[in-house]
């Protein structure tokens, strides 16, 4: 393993799909003109923006960037971050995981039913990642070993989680939990909050792992070529069922502290949220097509979708303003970055 | 498993096992298992009223799905048209009713046609000449008309419901020709033109030939980038159809129309045979595939299970589509064996 794999994949190829054949001496992409082989045109313009909205947000409403009002906004945004994490990888890996959502629903509903049955609140939570893992785990084994689609396996059981969720609820809330469990959304450890404290530790452990580690090298071998990685030894179903099942963990993580934080259980809980994951992972520069992609870009990623949201609903008072604005911003990072790398032919 | 080019898979011999490896055939197998099975519990299932209900139902997805079927045979995809069905709703809502700006129902009709069209363009233009990665660009896509709409109701309704829409308009929702309801017969007519194009015209020939390899249609003298800005503008112009022909039904207009849509027409379009990295499927099979998932949802309300049954509706369905594309795999895996 060298340490340049991840540098020397270029740019996301112009080909989606299986049917373009990578192995093909035709299709080796030109060496890109040393004019354009500046690799981190995707950070810069995220890097930008943000400094951009920074900038706007201080002449329109000053009273947003104070410390006080941004560690209150903060609040809103660990689960999304924590479930970028995971997402980041799979994304790397040309996968998608589009039922994180609807994971969370299941968790929570599960340590919502568990705890009004009496079960130590403790418990309840255990039985919670439970299940999500479980969750997660089914949707690897049909990536994985019946080699379905990761698109439709997870569209199916967004579907499905969320319909568990619905049915063992009856779309029933639950609330009341008690005192200590409040702590895993709204605690502090040394004055930062617990959610923030975990996911900063968690991002740490996904930074090093994928930069640094031959695992994370086979995340972009995988993602590049898995035909390839396979044929060079790569155990790629065993690493591809770990990692949705990695991402149900975390889903479930995720649930709890949006329970926790919240203080009420529904079949509702993370509805639409993949969207916002996968937003915030792609405006970070990884690739949808895998191969490319990286932990401090998907914090910037996180970081531009949390403030823009947060400042149009601030500012703005207009919550139907946001997913109008996070839309464009999508699209537009995407479309720039592509216009900006070289054509692979 | 090796690509054929289309149509030389169908016209070999047809030895009984092949035939049933066909996924039209096993979507419909499991279609007829499933409604004898639930006509057997309760007579009333298959009752003419409730055959035209399931038809209406599945009108607008059929419409849709034709477009999305082309769009998913390029190997690409668009995940937008539920979000592009709900803005098309409320334009069509404020445009026609006498409470707002009051134009003429067929001015209205091209303006949404039109619109539709147009933002289908954005997607197709984006995608390839922009080249944005297609899921990216209608995710995007999605959230933005989602806003969109609600900004729309906002501004110019007020955060109110649009109600009372024009009879004429009406009409096109709940009416009927010759007994048969428009929305049907639309369906109906865009489904067997876009049947005829994938199975007989050259343009047919080139979404198949750019699905199946790109790069050898590009050498072949064919230009991917246009074919596909084709199949996603058709996708918009589809769309636009059929908002216009299930939107009327309701009696009143919110920013929630659409919700979910995409997934189900995807799902359909994909339990119907159309293989998502592009290149293989048939509207026959999206067809089958829209029909079954529709009457999977009337289903539940037939098996009298009680109220409770609606909170399950989700799971089953989502748990069909996993049964589905199982079966379908371990059928694959027996044909590879086989060859």
């Amino acid at each position: 393993m060298t340490d340049s794999i991840p540098t020397t994949i270029t740019p996301s190829p112009g080909t989606p799909g299986e049917g373009g054949g990578e192995g093909s001496p035709l299709l080796t992409p030109r060496a890109a003109s040393p004019k354009f082989s500046f690799p981190y045109w995707h950070e810069l313009i995220l890097i930008l923006l943000t400094i951009a909205l920074f900038l706007f947000a201080r002449s329109k409403d000053p009273t947003f960037l104070n410390a006080s009002v941004q560690s209150e906004l903060s609040t809103h945004v660990w689960e999304l971050a924590l479930l970028a994490l995971p997402m980041t990888l799979i994304i790397i890996t040309a996968g998608i995981d589009l039922s994180v959502g609807s994971i969370m629903a299941l968790a929570a509903v599960i340590l919502g039913l568990s705890y009004e049955h009496h079960v130590p609140i403790a418990l309840a939570c255990l039985c919670a990642l439970l299940t999500a893992t479980a969750a997660g785990a089914l949707n690897g084994f049909f990536i994985s070993r019946i080699k379905v689609h990761p698109l439709i396996v997870t569209l199916a059981t967004l579907s499905a989680y969320r319909g568990i969720a619905e049915g063992i609820s009856k779309a029933k809330p639950v609330s009341s939990f008690p005192e200590s469990f409040a702590f895993f959304g709204q605690g502090t450890i040394a004055h930062i909050p617990f959610p923030a404290l975990l996911f900063f530790l968690f991002a740490l452990i996904t930074f090093i792992v994928l930069a640094r580690t031959p695992f994370g090298r086979f995340l972009y071998a995988i993602g590049f070529n898995p035909t390839a990685s396979r044929f060079s030894g790569i155990p790629v179903a065993r690493i591809k069922f770990l990692l949705y099942t990695l991402s149900g963990t975390i889903a479930g993580i995720a649930s709890i502290l949006f329970v926790s934080r919240r203080n009420t259980a529904k079949a509702d809980v993370g509805l639409g949220l993949e969207l916002d994951v996968i937003t915030a992972v792609v405006l970070g520069g990884t690739s949808i097509f895998g191969g490319r992609g990286n932990i401090p870009g998907t914090l910037l990623g996180i970081l531009l979708i949390h403030e823009t949201r947060e400042f149009v609903s601030w500012h703005y008072q207009n919550d139907e303003l946001i997913p109008l604005v996070l839309g464009a911003l999508l699209i537009l990072s995407v479309l720039f970055n592509s216009l900006l790398t070289p054509k692979r032919r | 498993m090796t690509v054929l080019p289309y149509g030389v898979e169908q016209r070999r011999g047809i030895p009984m096992r092949r035939l049933l490896a066909h996924r039209e055939l096993a979507v419909a197998l499991i279609l007829a298992i499933t409604v004898i099975a639930v006509s057997i519990i309760n007579h009333d299932f298959l009752s003419l009223g409730n055959f035209r209900d399931i038809l209406i139902k599945v009108a607008p997805s059929a419409i849709v799905g034709c477009g999305l079927t082309f769009v998913i045979l390029t190997g690409e995809i668009d995940i937008s048209v539920g979000s592009l069905m709900g803005f098309l709703a409320v334009l069509l809502g404020l445009l026609t009713s006498p409470d707002y700006a009051h134009l003429p129902v067929s001015l209205s009709i091209l303006i949404v046609l039109a619109a539709g069209t147009f933002i289908g363009f954005i997607n197709g233009l984006l995608i390839t000449f922009g080249r944005v990665p297609s899921i990216i660009m209608t995710l995007g896509m999605l959230t933005a008309l989602r806003g969109a709409t609600k900004v729309l109701i906002r501004v110019y309704a007020n955060d109110r419901w649009i109600g009372n829409l024009p009879d004429t308009l009406r009409f096109l929702g709940t009416g009927s020709i010759l007994g048969v309801p428009v929305s049907v017969l639309t369906a109906l007519i865009i489904l067997i033109l876009c049947a005829l194009a994938a199975a007989y015209t050259p343009l047919g020939r080139r979404i198949y030939a750019v699905g199946s390899n790109t790069h050898a249609a590009t050498l072949a003298g064919l230009s991917p980038n246009r074919i596909k800005l084709f199949a996603f503008t058709l996708t918009g112009f589809l769309t636009a159809i059929a908002t216009m022909v299930s939107v009327p039904q309701l009696s009143v207009i919110d920013s929630d129309i659409g919700v979910g849509f995409e997934l189900l027409v995807v799902t359909a379009v994909v339990v119907g045979g159309t293989s998502i990295s592009g290149g293989k499927g048939t509207i026959l099979g999206t067809l089958l595939g829209v029909i079954l998932l529709g009457t999977v949802r009337t289903v539940l309300t037939f098996l009298k299970l009680g109220t409770d049954a609606t909170y399950w509706e989700r799971a089953i369905q989502g748990g069909f589509i996993l049964l589905a594309v199982l079966a379908d795999q371990l059928a694959k895996r027996d044909r590879s064996e086989d060859e």
